[in-house]
């Protein structure tokens, strides 16, 4: 029992260690599949526990420090995201991944996301975060290096900014548990509403909330600082993205979360509210919307599946950042079921990423088309996932999509309800590209012996598929799980039905009916004649003759005329002024060398020179 | 499945007055399909369309003049179409040649080829013989003599051999690899 | 008991929608041919269209997507429908919220898009493309006009906004909405594919895009879909915009949703005609062209809309 938290966090590193020892193909899948069910199954466990009191507690003291670890309603869900879709992608992993090296550093950075969700105190909030950034690090140097670094310089700049803010705080409260820091920023909240002096003055609250805006915003991949996301994504085990795209992105939507639980009353008494929301919230809800449209429009002109579905998982993450951002109990709640779905079509999305590549070994859509007749269940799963993305009710992204727009649209917020409705077109956007190019129209010759999803990876696919299909249909279950954070019923209704008072969503009648129209619709269709099945190149094409030699199918630049629209936006790029102001950097410290640090002895005996004089003329 | 026989009929009816064309406007006749979907005599009273897609075609329009080229494009056209399926050729050049009869890369006889249903006679047709064409397909329709696309299935042994004659064996597969690069190489110059 | 009535309901609502929804096609064919001087078909000519499809003695599939997606466009349609407030009768008014019915408008479209896309034909793929660019074009004026409605009535429930109507006065009476309407309607041309926004179609340039390789039933199957969808979005415009009708003037229940249907029949058949006049004198437009024009005047109309019901 005292320990339990404990196998929770320390459990997959273990096994990843083990795995990483022992060498052996078929052992190490084992011991790590085992690795990643222990924490599953006491995060089952622990929902027992916590129906009876309101969290588990554990500290530790090490060297002179607490580290203390708590599971309650909030963490518990997030753990379980990670719990789920960590098991998938290992599941998944057991297909693709190559070497022990892989296992350990991708059970490493689960250990890491665990520690995130169940730290109590910023300092081992810290460290488990950089775990978690070191071993995807790692994870992505094997395979791209260039990519590794980019991730890797913005994750130190997030890091950094993390660390000032901690240090800021630890200055003034002088304690690191979560309790403590979030009381005196109640208290100093209570003091400046009576007008007296508070411990941090307000510029000093603008940077910590700056700080750690920039160290979540990194993780979590918000505009404009994603742009380490689609080269890190992309260039890794796709299985392991499951895990690197569903679980470790939402640490950062945790940390938003966590900025609202430490200063959130304080923020809100300091800068005041808009309607019903907050005014700093403003700005994490506009970074969100703003990344929705970039990511969604990106993603919809990749060439590169895995690049478009790196983008897109920027894009859905921007949906969570807007849910939060507006800040009403209910967006929040609107927020972490999105957090939840994210996970579940983004994880899914990813192992079938991985399927495609682990079956033909082709990444471009250049290289693909026509496997949906050569892998059904991998087909079956995408239709899954692809309905799921795109908010197509009855499935898991419709109901946590519609929650959201239900809470933004009820705060009176117009520019952000745009946006979403903008994000959820786009959506529909480059799914279509994805679908076309890789399922449909002629095959090339060379994948007509591509084999189905290897079974670990169709259990993985399954496991996340079904959630998808039920937590669409009985949206209830998860609203309930999320009303007990807030302690009230904020989304009643039973477990087929979300009632927000001012809008209904009903998963099953939407589910029945769908069914009724289906039959009613099947019922004409086999009436009519009986089909003949006609090969892919019986098609019109002004009547000319089709063959199999000549592909047809448009791969390439599917959506020209939506890049000639936006031509002159597409000019401006994050990514390149980042490396602008890398290679300036790099230029300025070459003239340095060059002309100051020129290695010439005499030189540095006039720089020495020139500032005694300059002492000596200012008087020391 | 279920006895539709008693509901024929209707869909006789419905076949009758709903002619979907896709028009073949390869020759002269092409000129006279816009009288006739427009205000002077305006086809459409007929419940006719015209339609680009063969799949959901009915009436298939041979306007004018065929050549070996247009011929392979007909035939793969005619064969996309859903059964039952019309075919109506405009003008003497599909019937024996008209003008072209000695022209050595004119089709004379397009009845050796496809089935056809009904040909107009004239030089070119008048709008008003070529909706008198479509009053007599109408009528043929409702006897069940309109009955082209039977006579394609029952002798396509005959028909395929003719079309075989003229471009031989293979020529689908031949004509794909000409036309395909020719429009990808034009694609790579840009 | 309640499961038959229910269906009994759901049934003759489907099989007015359809019927409508033929003789709105009617109704388009008819008065674009008066605008271009011809007589025009009989009205009925889309049910004998439907028909002829049905009873095509041959028909072709590319496979189970092909088969599944066009079943999948109309169930999804008849889902909507179902959701839409149709006077007092609907089936699922209660769950009729706003942002459900533009989703579940839509998802038609996606069934169709897979089973034309699965057939392999170009103009298919093409069609796609250009049918998603149009309605990433219409979203953004679209969902400002939804969000300019959801944020004046402060619900989402179209029942309810269409029972303050019958207080309030219609939507188009207050300015934020006017505005809303105005942007609304110019995103219904597109909606039903009709010029200068039938982009997607675009029959001669692109053969029919994603239709051209449906033929036989599978085209029957559509084209009563299209009727269905047509009811349900005019049905949607008249209840959010043109204050829906719920008549209890008369005493027998029958009578009242009789009553009630001839209204909405005319407020349908008024938003029908503006989209047909609008189409009938334009000629068509480019992809971007469509996307420059939604993104600019319908945007900041419908923006206006929204700014002004937030405030």
């Amino acid at each position: 029992m005292i320990n339990e938290l404990m196998i929770i966090i320390f459990a997959p590193l273990l096994a990843g260690v083990l795995a990483w020892i022992f060498d052996v193909k078929g052992i190490r899948e084992g011991v790590a599949i085992i690795g990643a069910a222990v924490p599953l199954a006491y995060l089952i466990q622990a929902y027992q526990t916590l129906a009876s009191q309101p969290s588990i507690q554990y500290s530790i003291v090490l060297s002179g420090f607490k580290f203390e670890f708590i599971l309650y309603h909030l963490s518990w869900v997030f753990a379980m995201i990670a719990g789920v879709v960590g098991f998938a992608a290992v599941l998944g992993m057991v297909s693709t991944a190559k070497d022990s090296y892989e296992w350990l550093f991708a059970l490493m950075s689960l250990t890491g996301v665990y520690g995130v969700f169940l730290a109590d105190d910023l300092i081992s909030f810290f460290i488990f975060w950089e775990i978690m950034t070191f071993a995807s690090f790692m994870m992505v140097l094997k395979y791209n290096r260039k990519a590794s670094l980019k991730y890797f310089l913005l994750s130190v700049l997030g890091a950094y900014a993390m660390l000032i803010a901690i240090g800021i705080i630890y200055a003034k409260v002088g304690a690191f548990d979560f309790t403590s820091v979030q009381r005196v920023f109640y208290q100093d909240a209570m003091r400046s509403v009576m007008g007296s002096d508070t411990l941090f003055s307000r510029n000093e609250l603008l940077l910590i909330f700056g700080l750690f805006l920039t160290a979540f915003g990194v993780k979590a991949g918000t505009f404009p600082l994603h742009v380490w996301a689609p080269d890190a994504y992309s260039e890794t085990n796709q299985s392991y993205t499951a895990m690197f795209s569903g679980v470790l992105s939402k640490a950062g939507v945790y940390g938003m979360l966590v900025i609202y639980i430490l200063l959130g009353t304080r923020l809100m008494y300091e800068f005041g509210n808009i309607g019903a929301a907050p005014k700093f919230g403003y700005v994490i809800a506009f970074l969100g919307g703003i990344t929705i449209i970039v990511g969604g429009l990106l993603a919809a002109l990749q060439e590169d599946i895995r690049k478009l579905f790196a983008y897109s998982s920027i894009s859905q993450i921007g949906y969570i950042l807007v849910g939060i951002g507006v800040g009403t109990a209910l967006s929040i709640e609107a927020a972490i079921y999105h957090a939840i779905s994210h996970a579940l079509f983004k994880g899914l999305f990813f192992l079938i990423v991985a399927t495609i590549i682990h079956r033909t070994g082709k990444t471009q859509f250049k290289d693909m088309g026509g496997l949906a007749e050569k892998m059904p269940v991998t087909f079956a799963m995408a239709f899954v996932a692809i309905l799921s993305l795109a908010g197509i009710p009855p499935l898991v992204g419709f109901a946590s999509k519609w929650l959201i727009f239900e809470a933004v649209i009820h705060q009176n917020m117009p520019i952000l309800g745009g946006m979403l409705f903008f994000g959820s077109a786009i959506g529909f956007v480059y799914l279509i590209r994805f679908t076309y190019a890789v399922w449909f129209g002629q095959r090339p010759t060379e994948l007509d012996d591509t084999k189905d999803a290897p079974l670990p990876l169709a259990i993985a696919m399954g496991i996340l598929a079904l959630l998808n299909v039920v937590f669409g249909i009985a949206p209830g279950i998860v609203a309930g799980e999320l009303n007990k954070i807030f302690g009230k019923e904020i989304i009643q209704g039973t477990i087929w039905e979300l009632n927000l008072g001012f809008g209904r969503y009903n998963g099953l009648f939407i589910t029945i009916w769908l069914v009724v129209g289906i039959l009613i619709a099947a019922v004409i269709y086999f009436l009519g004649a009986k089909v003949r099945r006609v090969p892919v190149t019986d098609t019109y094409q002004a009547g000319n003759p089709v063959t199999m030699d000549y592909n047809l199918t448009i791969r390439r630049n599917f959506f020209l005329p939506l890049k000639e629209t936006l031509a002159f936006w597409l000019r401006m790029s994050f990514d390149r002024l980042y490396q602008d102001i890398g290679s300036w950097v790099e230029d300025l410290a070459e003239t340095l060398r060059h002309y100051i640090y020129n290695g010439n002895v005499q030189a540095y005996a006039w720089y020495l020179a020139a500032i005694l004089i300059i002492l000596a003329l200012w008087g020391v | 499945m279920v006895d539709w026989r008693l509901f024929e009929p209707l869909f006789e009816f419905a076949r009758r007055k709903s002619l979907w064309i896709v028009a073949f406007c390869t020759g002269c006749g092409g000129i006279e399909m816009p009288p006739l979907m427009t205000s002077r005599y305006d086809l459409e009273r007929f419940g006719m369309m015209p339609n680009p897609a063969p799949r959901m075609a009915d009436l298939f329009l041979i306007t004018g003049y065929v050549t070996p080229k247009t011929l392979k494009r007909i035939i793969i056209t005619y064969e996309l179409q859903p059964d039952p399926k019309y075919v109506m050729a405009h003008g003497s050049c599909p019937l024996n040649g008209g003008v072209y009869w000695d022209a050595y890369n004119a089709i004379k006889h397009l009845d050796k080829y496809i089935p056809v249903d009904v040909i107009i006679a004239g030089c070119m047709p008048r709008p008003e013989a070529v909706m008198d064409g479509i009053n007599k397909i109408m009528e043929m329709i409702e006897k069940g003599t309109a009955d082209g696309w039977k006579r394609y299935k029952e002798n396509y042994e005959y028909y395929r051999k003719n079309q075989d004659e003229l471009f031989g064996e293979g020529w689908r597969e031949k004509e794909a690899r000409r036309w395909i690069p020719w429009l990808m190489d034009r694609k790579k110059e840009e | 008991m309640m499961v038959i009535e229910t269906a009994l309901k759901a049934l003759l609502i489907l099989l007015y929608a359809t019927f409508v929804g033929f003789m709105f096609m009617g109704i388009i064919r008819i008065v674009t041919a008066r605008i271009h001087r011809r007589v025009g078909p009989p009205i009925y000519q889309p049910i004998l269209d439907t028909i002829k499809l049905l009873s095509k003695k041959s028909s072709i599939t590319h496979g189970l997507i092909y088969d599944f997606g066009i079943i999948y466009a109309l169930g999804a349609t008849i889902l909507a429908l179902m959701f839409i407030p149709l006077g007092g009768v609907s089936i699922l008014r209660a769950y009729g919220d706003l942002i459900l019915i533009t989703f579940l408008l839509e998802i038609p479209m996606l069934g169709i898009m897979f089973a034309a896309m699965s057939s392999g034909n170009p103009w298919a793929g093409l069609g796609a493309q250009r049918a998603l660019l149009t309605l990433l074009a219409i979203q953004v004026p679209l969902g400002f006009a939804i969000v300019a409605l959801g944020e004046f009535y402060g619900t989402f429930s179209t029942y309810q906004i269409v029972m303050a109507q019958q207080s309030m006065g219609w939507s188009i009476t207050s300015l934020p909405l006017l505005l809303a309407a105005v942007a609304y309607d110019l995103v219904l041309q597109a909606m039903f594919g009709k010029e200068p926004f039938d982009i997607m179609i675009a029959p001669g340039e692109i053969s029919l895009g994603p239709m051209v390789e449906f033929g036989g039933k599978h085209m029957g199957i559509l084209q009563i879909q299209h009727a269905i969808a047509l009811f349900a979005e005019t049905l949607f415009f008249s209840n959010i915009f043109l204050g829906g009708a719920v008549i209890t003037a008369f005493a027998s229940p029958i009578i009242n949703t009789l009553a009630t249907l001839v209204v909405l029949l005319i407020k349908q058949t008024a938003v029908l005609m503006v989209a047909i006049f609008i189409g009938a004198i334009f000629p068509r437009f480019t992809i971007d062209q469509a996307a420059r024009f939604y993104w600019k005047w319908p945007t900041i109309i419908a923006a206006a809309g929204a700014i002004l019901a937030a405030l």
